[in-house]
């Protein structure tokens, strides 16, 4: 239906989109409500510890759900922080992804731990990592006629942690600048995956910072020396919440945080 | 699926009584309840999902019902602030409230009362922060929040515990 019929879109919680039209940003022809599909309500856990997440799986079962918990504890932590709780009843994983406004909070988090989005086609099911399905503001790897199926998120393996950090307006709040991290320690640091958000139109990995980590010593010194890295390069907007020096800045704040986490967590894991 | 402009057949169950009616396609779930149903408990603050005044419970979520399509409730059991009390007794929420002097004009009280008695449902012992995280979605411009706070708690303090 959504591929057949021009101006059609998918309706999952409505969080965001029911707004967009309510001020006439968008003009729909037809709405299809997918939210109480099942199949795209479901979270699995795939023999190699994958969680399969589906695109209408609320923030409020992600944030309940057992497997979740065991599995991705901070991905349940920050979809339990996401506003309030009549939005995590509502909203959904899928919808935080699709919309991909650039303070929205899982895009970062699932670039870190290096997701896979699952779409469906007209033509059959594709797979796209991640860190290549946000391509800016509002505007994803989904095309018109596909929809967003579900997310698979591996396990973190061994030695290895996440973090997520952020600056906002107030609690559970809109973002000001966001970063998650996934950092594996075996020794010295072997693997790093930092994502910044707010602070461009879409999640971005920030290659130096990752470079400046591999191999220093896991420490909160490494973390703000390779902080550092983030400079000029980042040409965030500014906006009354904050001028794009002051993100720039609160960047390199949230990207230490986000690693310095991860390191502790992936301590934790080493026991 | 129809287009859109046109109506759509719904059938709800609101505060356990049955209502079928034809919605426009375009209306919100607070405008069904208020205007057809006459329910005007169930306040319209901000109409854009900030606000929390038109908080209901949907098939046990917590919801504003101004941030969703009345066809979006189709055969859903919604619990509006009308379906708190049973034969004109407060529940310990809304006597709570009234103790404690939780509201002053009254407008956000119904959204209020309605995510109160989700979180209790949810966690009967909550801490001062996990009340304050639940109200979040609700806005007081009267209070300071301080007394709805109060009300909660003592709410909370009120419900019989299962025995430990």
């Amino acid at each position: 239906m959504l591929s057949e019929r021009e101006g059609a879109a998918a309706l999952a919680g409505g969080q965001s989109l029911i707004n967009v039209l309510k001020h006439r940003v968008a003009s729909l022809e037809l709405l299809v409500d997918i939210s109480r599909l099942e199949e795209l309500r479901q979270i699995d856990r795939l023999p190699d510890g994958t969680l399969e997440i589906g695109a209408c799986v609320t923030y409020d079962e992600l944030d309940r759900s057992d497997s979740v918990r065991s599995a991705q504890p901070l991905l349940a932590h920050v979809a339990g922080h996401i506003e309030d709780q009549q939005i995590r009843c509502r909203g959904t994983i899928g919808g935080n992804c699709c919309l991909s406004d650039p303070t929205n909070n899982l895009p970062p988090l699932l670039v870190a731990l290096d997701a896979t989005m699952m779409i469906q086609s007209p033509g059959g099911p594709r797979e796209v990592p991640a860190r290549e399905f946000f391509h800016g503001y509002f505007s994803t790897a989904v095309e018109e006629g596909e929809l967003l199926r579900s997310i698979r998120v591996p396990p973190l393996g061994p030695n290895a942690g996440v973090g997520y950090s952020t600056v906002a307006v107030g609690a559970d709040s809109k973002a000001i600048a966001r970063a998650a991290a996934f950092v594996r320690v075996d020794g010295a640091i072997e693997d790093a995956r930092v994502v910044l958000a707010c602070v461009a139109p879409a999640p971005l990995r920030h290659t130096a910072m990752e470079k400046a980590l591999r191999g220093a010593q896991a420490s909160p010194e490494a973390a703000r020396a390779a902080a550092e890295r983030i400079g000029e390069d980042l040409e965030p907007l500014g906006d009354a919440h904050g001028s794009s020096e002051y993100r720039r800045e609160m960047a390199r704040v949230v990207a230490r945080r986000a690693v310095c986490e991860a390191m502790v967590e992936g301590g934790d894991r080493r026991g | 699926m129809v287009d859109a402009g046109t109506v759509q057949a719904i059938e709800v169950t609101i505060n356990g009584t049955k209502h079928e009616a034809t919605v426009p396609s375009r209306q919100l779930l607070v405008h069904f309840i208020r205007d057809s149903l006459g329910l005007k408990g169930t306040h319209i603050g901000c109409d854009t999902g900030s606000c929390g005044a038109c908080t209901v419970i949907v098939d046990g979520k917590l919801t504003k019902s101004c941030m969703l399509l009345a066809a979006q409730a189709d055969r859903a059991e919604i619990e509006t602030i009308e379906g708190v009390a049973h034969d004109g007794e407060l529940t310990p929420v809304q006597q709570a409230f009234h103790e404690e002097h939780g509201l002053q004009c009254g407008y956000c009280t119904p959204g209020l009362v309605m995510a109160a008695t989700f979180l209790l449902g949810r966690n009967p012992n909550p801490t001062e922060e996990e009340i304050r995280r639940a109200v979040r979605g609700n806005i007081c411009r009267c209070t300071g929040y301080v007394n709805i706070v109060r009300s909660i708690e003592r709410a909370a303090a009120a419900v019989p515990k299962e025995a430990a």
